[in-house]
């Protein structure tokens, strides 16, 4: 039994604060409480095999069969893409060669981020910023569900290298969420109750006050907001999309950047998304730099095309516009889509659920559990150097999916 | 082990650091290396005939944004530009798009297509350093190097503010090399990226930043004696204060003044060069200056031309950027606050020759590199892509090579602009030798790697075989051939192979103690440890990256 410091794979907070008992490869923390850690840490792994329909093989075999669908295939969708920075080149590095699609669990709602900071740009803030300057925090919509740590960690804490007092948190949204309340204590909450479509008109109220110089807000509740904002010193807005109401999320998230843009006109303020889960964030960087555009791109033409609209899983799969969907998930058991029409491979962890309804499934190790890995923080600044803790011989996806490549290679030969 | 021997023979050489000008002579490479000649008994294995070529060393960029968070989130700001310039991926060769902001292989293939085998990106944030050293393992062919941006970090400031010993403050600064793998230290903006964040708007030479009450001057001086006293391999990499400011020469000059005749680069001065004069309240400050550098010998700089056409400016500077975003072409940008650190700004601009400012922003900047007089202190830059994509290079040295080209160029700017500048009488033309300074030589010796940059004994057998033509332009875009560590890797502007370039850090010595303080600053305000900070060898490794380090011995300080 050893005890050892632990950085966490679980969000993209990826805290390293922890403590964790290793003992025979059982996992447990020692000083937090964190519903996702513990949850993902509890998991037994009881066996390890590859799947080809239906029956256990092994990997070897399980590998040489997907290098064989993804040659003969025409279309191949990488889908979910729970991974970290070695597994996206790896598989990058199949995507370009063999003109396939990328795309990611958490699209749906993180495109709507992205189509703001396409049209709009924004003014960002990261982790220690918001902890050390922000002396004003607006919430908009955002439980603790995403980033369960965020406010333990860098809102609730007195440590300040601003000497920060105690920092007025305004909630704007209609599920307002109780850690609010039980920590009253150590921040000024204000909470103004309002759902998505009245979110809306309210942030645009207030970009009108403050954005002309003679309306003065008739709203009580506006004004004071005005009011406070003026006194802000270094104010930011925190929001997280997927929690925001589906039909306007993508209109709020643009006035929300907006508005920021338009504070920084008399004082100073800064956004973070809270978006982020399965570590799309880290996709979509290696994304970036390797091919200039972010997720939903398509390497069919021998070059990227980024269309938001046209390559995402759902659309892909209920039309059939593929005829091989490879998913990736080495953090979680989230459900994935089966089209029984098309092949289905799932690289995925040991338990997953749904591993003997798909064409192949192949047992991967956890980032930061099975082996050294590279994930980037929610302000996507920061990547976290993550290391291996147990030893179960589980494979990383980088180095599953370098073995497929080869694998193509050798039968093109 | 079989020994390769390759002769290249019968081209005209340009190696200014080994006092070579256009000497026709036979260079041979062994193990990725130039010897002098094979030993008693050692077989040619290979000879090129470059009968009528031109060869230089492999071409150095001193200061070129490549990688790191602002140029990913400058790609992101932008999918019309990449959708502008698309790659097909091929045998050999991945898929790409873009050209300011181009993806990580492209950079590489563009790069040594151009003849250029170094490249450093000046402008990592520590808390974004091991981002970008990922980042530009997807950067082929070409060595690098990072400059890591101190002088707006609270936890430097603070040291400055308490008046702490200058040993202390070299202690951090060679933490800080060592722990994010930096090659040099970049100053942008002293102390006015963080008064920014305290809602100051402007800070001068001699300004005092709210919150911590020491000036710009104060930072600038501390962190110049730091790289001196450490015999970092290079000084100071300066982007000072008021970018773009009309009048802002004033500022520099008093900035020069300020190191007190120790070494330091200044970056993409062109920015820096601004006078006030005139209706416009605009003008040319190229003059001042120039005089000014010729006089101080201990002052190297880059100018950061600027280009005519549609870039993205991507910059620390996140109060100049602020400032500049009224100017944003398409309209959007994106501003950061990062980690107590710095920031970022993202500004995406187009440049007009018919526009007053930026014709004369062009003006400006080929008047410095004519008024300069020592090519040995001044280096070919667009500070990429800030005032243009390096691809502009060759475009950029027919400007200074050929007179008559310019003149054609200049009568085509803004009328305004062509009064108010003096180009047209400048009347120096660049030869081959001044470019290979200005590209190579230069830049080597002031970074202080003394492996590339030349092609004497030892160097590396990074060369650049040209066609040599009139048209200087042509001549530059598509060099003959290529070689790096002695491998033919473009030929006649196809590239042969791929593999990866070296990583140059600073090898650092400081007194551990001053970890401790650091390690509970981490933990108390930082919300990560120290720990994860420091980016591991073992690290780089796992990402096939392999490092040269280079002693901290510089001797010339
Ligand atoms: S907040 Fe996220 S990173 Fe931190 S312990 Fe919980 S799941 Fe892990
Ligand atoms: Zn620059």
């Amino acid at each position: 039994m050893k005890n050892l410091n632990f950085t966490c794979p679980f969000c993209s907070l990826l805290c390293d604060d922890i403590q964790l008992e290793v003992k025979e490869n059982t996992l447990k923390p020692l000083n937090s409480k964190c519903s996702i850690l513990i949850n993902s840490l509890k998991k037994k792994i009881n066996e390890q095999f590859s799947i080809i329909n239906g029956k256990k093989k092994n990997i070897s075999q399980a590998i040489n069969e997907l290098s064989f669908l993804i040659k003969k295939s025409k279309s191949t969708l990488f889908a979910g893409m729970g991974t970290d920075i070695k597994g996206t080149r790896a598989a990058l590095d199949i995507i370009d060669k063999y003109k396939c699609i990328i795309d990611h669990f958490s699209s749906d709602t993180y495109v709507k981020n992205l189509k703001s900071m396409q049209e709009t740009g924004g003014f960002f803030l990261t982790l220690s910023e918001l902890k050390n300057r922000s002396d004003t925090i607006i919430i908009f919509q955002t439980s603790d569900d995403v980033l369960p740590r965020l406010f333990e960690k860098y809102i609730f804490s007195k440590d300040t290298i601003n000497n920060l007092k105690k920092r007025k948190v305004v909630f704007i949204g209609s599920k307002v969420p109780q850690f609010l309340y039980k920590n009253k204590k150590l921040i000024n909450v204000e909470i103004i109750k309002l759902d998505s479509i009245n979110l809306l008109n309210f942030i645009s109220s207030i970009r009108k006050s403050i954005n002309s110089k003679d309306s003065e807000a008739k709203d009580k509740k506006i004004f004071n907001l005005i009011e406070l904002l003026k006194k802000t010193k270094y104010g930011s807005i925190l929001w997280s999309i997927s929690e925001l109401q589906g039909d306007v999320s993508d209109l709020i998230v643009n006035e929300i950047n907006l508005l920021i843009q338009d504070l920084n006109k008399f004082t100073r303020f800064s956004g973070l998304s809270l978006s982020g889960s399965d570590h799309i964030l880290t996709v979509n960087e290696v994304l970036l730099w390797q091919t200039g555009f972010p997720i939903r791109t398509s390497f069919a033409n021998g070059f990227p095309i980024h269309d938001i609209e046209q390559f995402s899983t759902k659309k892909l799969l209920d039309n059939k516009e593929v005829d091989l969907a490879i998913w990736i998930n080495s953090f979680n058991e989230k459900k994935i889509i089966i089209n029984k029409k098309i092949k289905n491979v799932l690289i995925g962890i040991p338990n997953h659920p749904q591993k003997n309804d798909v064409d192949i499934f192949i047992p991967v190790g956890t980032p930061g559990l099975d082996h050294n890995s590279h994930l980037l923080r929610v302000d996507k600044v920061v990547t976290m150097p993550l290391k291996k803790v147990r030893n179960i011989s589980l494979q990383s996806v980088e180095q599953v999916l370098n073995k497929v490549k080869k694998g193509i290679v050798n039968s093109d030969n | 082990m079989l020994i390769v021997i390759t002769k290249l023979q019968n081209a005209r050489i340009y190696d200014p650091i080994n006092r070579i000008n256009g000497k026709i002579k036979d260079l041979y490479i062994k193990n990725g290396h130039i010897i002098d000649k094979p030993k008693h008994g050692e077989r040619i294995s290979r000879t090129i005939n470059l009968k009528n070529k031109i060869i230089m060393a492999g071409g150095i960029d001193i200061h070129s944004h490549i990688a790191g968070g602002k140029v990913n989130l400058a790609r992101l700001l932008l999918p019309e530009e990449h959708r502008k310039y698309l790659y097909s991926s091929s045998e050999k060769l991945r898929s790409g798009s873009g050209l300011g902001t181009c993806s990580s292989f492209h950079i590489g293939y563009k790069y040594v297509k151009l003849g250029y085998t170094a490249v450093f990106e000046p402008a990592v944030l520590p808390s974004n350093a091991r981002s970008a050293i990922i980042e530009m393992s997807d950067i082929p062919f070409i060595d690098k190097g990072t400059y890591t941006v101190l002088s707006n970090d609270d936890f430097l400031l603070k040291l400055i503010q308490k008046k702490t010993n200058q040993k202390k403050i070299n202690d951090y600064v060679a933490w800080i090399l060592h722990s994010t793998k930096g090659l040099g230290i970049k100053i942008v903006n002293p102390g006015g990226i963080n008064a920014f964040k305290f809602n100051q708007r402007a800070l001068d030479l001699d300004e005092k930043n709210k919150k911590y009450g020491i000036t710009p001057r104060s930072i600038l001086k501390v962190l110049t004696k730091s790289l001196i006293d450490l015999k970092a391999p290079h000084p100071i990499h300066v982007h000072g204060c008021n970018l773009g400011v009309p009048g802002n020469v004033n500022t520099t000059i008093k900035q020069i003044s300020a190191v007190e005749g120790k070494p330091m680069h200044l970056t993409h001065i062109q920015y820096h060069s601004y006078d006030n004069k005139g209706d416009k309240k605009f003008s040319s400050g190229a003059n001042l200056l120039a005089e000014n550098i010729n006089k101080n010998k201990n002052i190297t700089c880059d100018v950061g031309q600027i280009m005519f056409g549609q870039t993205v400016t991507a910059s620390a500077d996140t109060m100049s950027q602020y400032r500049n975003h009224h100017f944003a072409h398409p309209k959007k940008w994106i501003c950061a606050d990062i980690e107590c650190d710095a920031g970022c700004g993202i500004v995406p601009f187009e440049y007009r020759d018919k526009n007053f400012v930026n014709a004369l922003q062009w003006a400006i900047g080929l008047e410095l590199f004519l008024l300069i007089k020592d090519p040995w202190r001044i280096y070919l830059t667009t500070d990429h892509p800030n005032g243009a994509a390096f691809t502009a290079y060759p475009r950029l040295i027919k400007l200074l090579m050929d007179k008559s080209y310019r003149d054609n160029e200049f009568e085509k700017i803004n009328k305004e602009a062509q009064k108010s500048s003096v180009l047209k009488n400048l009347k120096r033309e660049y030869s081959l030798y001044d470019i290979a300074i200005l590209t190579r030589a230069g830049p080597a010796k002031v970074l202080g790697l003394n492996n590339i940059g030349h092609l004497g004994l030892g160097a590396k057998a990074n060369i650049t075989v040209y066609n040599d033509k009139k048209d200087k332009e042509e001549m530059f875009e598509k060099p003959f051939m290529v070689i790096k560590d002695g491998e033919i890797i473009v030929k006649n502007g196809n590239i042969q192979k791929v593999f990866n370039g070296k990583f140059y850090t600073a090898e650092t010595d400081y007194d551990k103690g001053i970890e401790k303080e650091i390690k509970s600053y981490f933990e108390k305000y930082m919300g990560r440890r120290m720990e994860n900070f420091k980016i591991q060898n073992q690290e780089l490794w796992d990402y096939g990256i392999e490092t040269e380090n280079i002693k901290c011995d510089r001797n010339d300080y």
